[in-house]
């Protein structure tokens, strides 16, 4: 690092953004992305699906950075941490982030509401699947496969053995029908505006709080940050699991993994962390917080992104191993179309062993030293590897249930998350542009200064 | 500054609330480094015991005789003394296991993970837990050994090699139990024994008589408290934290995977490892409350273990409670998402079935009970805190049974489907195991230093000046 290790004084520290840049371009550039590969999609049916599901793939991605930094910045609060108030403003913005991403989850939900079927088959309307069975279409054979009492067989029917939940004729199948109190349209987009609401608010208030802090240095309003932390975490974790199930998960809807949403989680963290960093890397470049966040906060961060690198792997390994033990089909269908299969391996093979020694092996050889996080370089380069990784853990999970087969990645995922990478930023710069990056009343801040590692 | 009895300094100041910015102390009652250890080391240094300290000894003692004589008739007649059956084949022995290994998590929670993330309000507490943790894992080691019937075979279970030709079944979970166990049990020992040679030295230089100096300075190993000697056991103590730490995500979890490997409804789910991680710190965590309110009024330690202790420990409580509470209803609700019949069945049945008391018992006392510590009055307050860690201990036995009996009794198969009910040795070695705990308990408290006085020092004011108890 090029800076004072110990630097007690952050008023001579620069701490918003020395020139203004208007939020409009990335806003407009990554719409109008979006927008391209949307209309350059529209030839084929197949091709509408790959574009919806890259499009939720790249929401997964943008949201799980916020959804990260929210969990981050609860836990400070609920902690009374002292360390972190030189990296928290940074955090707030991104957690805060949740304008843009409603307005991204917009497109989701108007797919839904409007039920082709195209993005969740779920979301078709039930009269479709009544037609076919008027018509006398093969609901029955598929269907009855699919009961549940008797798990499907190989060969029991085609639609079955790729996982898909409905037949030839777009009707939803009988397992599908019993998960429809939950999997259906209306409700749906109920939860998923509870959940947005949630964050918003949340991200909001802690924001906006911490600001005020700015103004009036009042210790009063750490209290107030801290009292509903707990509750605010406890929605958290509620919100993010049923959003990960109903997001991610019910993209198969015969799929299912009570740690689905632990999953989801973990990555979010690790992407956040990785954000973070990078981006406190990019603000010190930029001139400001040179003085505030020293090797040492890089050092911390550098451990809780090791810590999650590692509860990552726990948490991956868990379900695939505790799925692939149990050998039962309705839940190794899903490893099975996503290559993890040793007897019978497919394109996603390959992305799969990445993922294995990308996102766990690595980076936990890697940032295991002393040296590795405190090294500005190392450090910036795992970060940025994990943030790669993080983008095709989600490109692995939703990707595979495309049509054909979806890999490497083309204009669809490279359009849309590039797209929504975008507008994310643009959100960012809004809430950034003339707010200190620095919460530099807040009464722990001289803790965090002079905070060194032991 | 001379020792205060507890009697003599009824009212502390209250530290359980913090001006942000400034950190509470940590330590209270205007304790100096001389006068903790004057008061950690006048438990052990006291000529006679107190006679309530003889009574629970005695009292214990006779329960650890019971569980010796039991084992003695369950190994010569055989486990059919217990109601164990077909189908349900694990009852009362395995549940006690995993009670007693989830028990023993909170110790290495404390101090290696709670030490990673800088908590220094762990020292009060941490060499109490660790001792807990491994009378703990003494508990649970010994009922899978005496539930397979022949314990005089088992040492098949370790890999050597041998004429038989003859290696255990790696690919059981079963086998990969022995291992995380045992490894977690060594670990926890050492961590324990390491952590405390300082304070060990501690006693042997204040020891009176012959004996105490060549029996506390055997185990404190030469220390003399010299720059080098901290140098290296701060950066073992870092090492084996470093180590510890996946060894609590392990163990457990390893634990869960006995049941979750499997295709039985309600034990194949794959949220089982982190549940049952955290359902063990939950547990552990009440156990050290019940233990750690009583002692610190007996023992006088109310300005060593503080409110804000205790505190610190109900909100752990309630996260983990919390997070207890998530996997369950996580549980219920993939059991009806997934659209199995035998899932919603399995769920149905613990919920409404013959058992339903045991499912109601367990969210009545795991969920219900330490939702009262959301209010501050009930963490601050001790009878409340009794009452909810008293609550958690029985709720998570009756998790583990619930687990394995609910399940067991109602498989696939109507025709295969059995019920439990337990003889009065199952009773009795679950009350002789406790008998056992609190035996290596009491001679705990007694003869070695309950709290890790040099971990304190190191949070008190005078050992960084202005810097009292950060992040407390």
């Amino acid at each position: 690092m090029t800076h004072q290790p110990h630097n007690t004084q952050p008023g001579q520290d620069r701490h918003t953004l020395p020139f203004p840049v208007s939020p409009a371009i990335p806003a407009v550039a990554g719409g109008f992305l979006v927008a391209a590969v949307f209309l350059l999609s529209r030839g084929s049916a197949d091709g509408m699906r790959r574009f919806w599901l890259a499009y939720v793939q790249a929401f997964a991605f943008v949201l799980s950075l916020s959804l990260g930094a929210l969990f981050f910045v609860l836990i400070q609060h609920l902690t009374r941490a002292g360390w972190s108030v030189v990296v928290r403003r940074p955090a707030e913005i991104l957690a805060a982030n949740f304008g843009v991403l409603i307005v991204a989850f917009l497109p989701i939900a108007g797919t839904v509401a409007g039920g082709s079927g195209l993005l969740y088959r779920w979301a078709r309307p039930l009269h479709v699947t009544q037609e076919a069975h008027a018509r006398g279409s093969p609901l029955l054979p598929a269907a009855r496969a699919a009961e549940p009492t008797e798990p499907p067989r190989a060969g029991g029917s085609a639609a079955q053995a790729d996982g898909h939940d409905h037949d030839a004729h777009g009707g939803l199948d009988e397992l599908t029908l019993k998960k429809r109190p939950w999997l259906n349209g209306p409700f749906f987009l109920a939860r998923w505006a509870a959940y947005l609401a949630i964050w918003a608010v949340c991200g909001w208030f802690l924001l906006a709080r911490s600001t005020e802090q700015d103004a009036s240095g009042d210790p009063r309003l750490t209290l107030r940050l801290q009292y509903p932390s707990g509750a605010m975490t406890l929605l958290f974790g509620l919100t993010v699991t049923f959003a990960a199930f109903d997001l991610l998960m019910s993209l198969d809807a015969h799929w299912f993994s009570t740690i689905f949403g632990v999953y989801y989680f973990a990555g979010s963290v690790v992407g956040f962390l990785a954000v973070l960093i990078l981006g406190l890397m990019l603000l010190q470049r930029l001139g400001l917080l040179r003085a505030s966040v020293t090797v040492e906060h890089y050092h911390d961060l550098g451990k809780l992104l090791f810590a999650f690198v590692f509860f990552w792997g726990y948490i991956a390994f868990s379900q695939y191993m505790l799925i692939w033990y149990g050998n039962l089909p309705e839940e190794t269908a899903w490893f099975a179309r996503r290559g993890a299969s040793t007897a019978e391996p497919n394109a996603w093979s390959a992305v799969a062993l990445v993922l294995l020694l990308g996102h766990f092996v690595l980076p936990f050889a890697g940032l295991l030293s002393r040296h590795a996080k405190r090294s500005r370089a190392m450090l910036g380069g795992w970060a940025a590897w994990l943030l790669a990784m993080h983008w095709l853990d989600l490109y692995w999970l939703v990707m595979p249930e495309a049509p054909a087969a979806a890999w490497p990645p083309a204009l669809a995922e490279i359009g849309c998350s590039a797209g929504l990478i975008g507008l994310f930023i643009a959100g960012l710069l809004r809430l950034a542009s003339g707010r200190s990056l620095l919460a530099a009343r807040d009464p722990r801040l001289p803790e965090s200064l002079a905070f060194h590692n032991p | 500054m001379a020792v205060r009895p507890a009697s003599m300094s009824p009212s502390l100041p209250d530290n359980t609330g913090e001006i942000p910015g400034q950190r509470a102390p940590l330590v209270l009652g205007g304790l100096d480094y001389a006068g903790l250890t004057d008061r950690v080391c006048s438990i052990p240094e006291q000529p006679t015991a107190p006679p309530a300290w003889w009574a629970t000894l005695a009292l214990a003692a006779a329960g650890l005789a019971g569980f010796l004589c039991l084992i003695g008739y369950l190994v010569s007649t055989g486990i059919g003394v217990w109601g164990n059956n077909q189908p349900v084949a694990w009852a009362f022995d395995i549940t006690n296991f995993v009670f007693w290994i989830g028990i023993g998590h909170a110790g290495t929670l404390i101090s290696a993970i709670l030490f990673l993330f800088r908590q220094n309000w762990r020292t009060s507490i941490n060499r109490f837990a660790e001792a807990m943790t491994i009378f703990a894992v003494m508990c649970a080691g010994i009922f899978p050994a005496i539930h397979v019937g022949r314990p005089w075979l088992a040492y098949w279970m370790a890999p050597y090699p041998n004429q038989m030709g003859m290696w255990p079944n790696f690919r059981s979970p079963l086998l990969w139990d022995v291992f995380a166990v045992s490894t977690y049990a060594l670990v926890s020992l050492m961590f324990w024994y390491v952590g405390m040679i300082p304070d060990l030295a501690t006693l042997r230089d204040r020891a009176r008589t012959r004996m105490r100096r060549i029996l506390y300075g055997l185990f404190a190993l030469g220390w003399t408290g010299s720059a080098a000697h901290w140098r290296r056991f701060e950066c073992a103590y870092l090492l084996l934290a470093g180590l510890a730490t996946p060894l609590v995500l392990s163990v457990h979890s390893v634990v869960s995977f006995d049941f979750a490997t499997s295709q039985l409804p309600g034990w194949h789910t794959t949220i089982f490892p982190p549940y049952f991680v955290a359902g063990a710190v939950f547990g552990g965590f009440a156990m050290v409350l019940t233990l750690v309110i009583p002692a610190r009024t007996f023992f006088g330690l109310q300005e060593v273990i503080t409110l804000r202790h205790i505190e610190n420990m109900n909100k752990v409580l309630l996260a983990t409670g919390c997070i207890v509470g998530y996997a369950y209803g996580v549980e219920l609700f993939i059991a009806w998402y997934s659209g199995s019949g035998f899932e919603r069945f399995a769920f149905a049945n613990r919920m409404g079935g013959p058992m339903a008391w045991a499912y109601w018992i367990m969210v009545g006392c795991n969920v219900v009970a330490p939702q009262l510590l959301w209010s501050k009055f009930c963490r601050t307050n001790l009878w409340v805190t009794l009452f909810v860690a008293m609550c958690v201990n029985v709720g998570m036995w009756f998790e583990r049974f619930v687990i394995i009996v609910s399940s067991l009794s109602r498989d696939f198969v109507p025709s295969s489907w059995g019920g439990f009910s337990p003889t009065w040795v199952d009773f009795g070695m679950l009350a002789g195991s406790f008998g056992l705990f609190f035996t290596l308990f009491m001679l705990f408290v007694r003869y070695l230093p309950i709290v890790a006085m040099a971990e304190i020092k190191h949070v008190m004011p005078a050992g960084h000046a202005g810097d009292a108890g950060r992040a407390g």
